[in-house]
């Protein structure tokens, strides 16, 4: 079962899952169900338990007390998996990307979920501080194929 | 108590479709929104002013041999525009663009790779080369010790110092 063919043809239902971030971003995840942006234009919903959910929305930097809960989470959404990591927190770590007490964004997750054998089928990262309602719906339709990516890895050479 | 199914049409049919049909049209954002930054690398020096002011250290000055390469990490960026404020040259740009989702982690980064000059008197790598002709630009009196590296310069300095004191042929002995 491919992602492409499974995702694109039903609606993604979300789970939020909040790794100890600071409100910012679940606040811009409520603004996009709103009716003003409508996210469930695309099928969004947002549902309470992740053995529901196709999509697991990640904010926060994940810190070392969370993950334990974050990696229960994770496995008990069905394959295939979407993590989308919100915020400059959820894909990179953020202002806290070296502090003792967190593990540094998604990148230092997927390392551990791989030790432990838990598959992830595809992330997708959301920059932005705190992201606007925008830039989530932006990251749902290029999830969809509606919309095509415009960021690329920039190399200049100065001289 | 409640509103009649009629009455709430009457009221929906005024207001009206609110709905912005946002990844079909042009998004709204105001003019005090701050974006990802756009680093020019026609102007950019390498001197490092934005990597100091960079509360996550979104901006980072990786060092080698030959090359430094200034690294722009969007996935980490909080978009304060500080190195905006502190680029010396303005080559550091503010933009509106907050489309940046991607599925790859590897496109949130932006190079700009900079050559490194070198010592004159003993090879060790110094600052970038732009870095160099910005500051004898600046400072003109400079272009006679640019060239050297500090310890260098320490080591000239103080022969120089010798020499007054002790004389030119008492210090070749």
């Amino acid at each position: 079962m491919s992602l492409k063919s499974s995702i694109l043809k039903k609606s993604p239902w979300v789970f939020h899952l909040n790794t100890g971030s600071c409100n910012a971003c679940d606040i811009e995840i409520l603004d996009a169900l709103t009716p003003y942006h409508d996210a469930e234009r695309f099928g969004v919903k947002l549902v309470v338990s992740p053995r529901h959910a196709d999509v697991i929305l990640l904010t926060g930097p994940i810190t070392v007390e969370s993950l334990p809960k974050v990696i229960n989470a994770i496995e008990a959404a069905p394959r295939p998996r979407i993590i989308v990591a919100l915020g400059s927190c959820g894909s990179g770590g953020g202002i806290w990307h070296d502090t003792y007490s967190t593990i540094g964004g998604v990148n230092g997750l997927l390392k551990i979920l791989k030790e432990k054998g838990i598959e992830v089928d595809a992330v997708y990262h959301v920059p932005g501080c705190p992201i606007r309602p925008e830039a989530l719906l932006y990251a749902i339709a290029l999830i969809k194929g509606i919309v095509s990516k415009k960021r690329e890895m920039k190399i200049y050479k100065a001289e | 108590m409640s509103i009649k199914p009629v009455k709430l049409i009457v009221i929906a049919g005024k207001k009206g479709r609110v709905t912005v049909k946002y990844p079909f049209q042009e998004p709204i954002v105001t003019p005090e929104f701050r974006g990802e930054v756009e680093i020019d690398p026609a102007k950019c020096i390498g001197c490092g002013a934005c990597v100091r002011a960079c509360p996550p250290n979104a901006l980072e000055l990786l060092e080698s041999e030959k090359e430094i390469i200034l690294r722009y990490f969007v996935g980490r960026c909080i978009f304060c525009w500080r190195c905006v404020d502190v680029c010396p040259v303005s080559a550091i740009k503010g933009t509106k663009n907050f489309e940046l989702a991607t599925d790859k982690f590897t496109d949130l980064y932006t190079l700009v790779v900079h050559t490194r000059a070198t010592c004159e008197l003993c090879g060790t790598p110094a600052e970038t080369v732009r870095m160099r002709r910005y500051i004898t630009e600046k400072v003109p009196i400079s272009e006679e010790y640019i060239t050297t590296c500090p310890t260098c310069r320490k080591k000239q300095f103080a022969e120089k110092i010798a020499m007054r004191k002790v004389g030119i042929s008492e210090l070749k002995k």
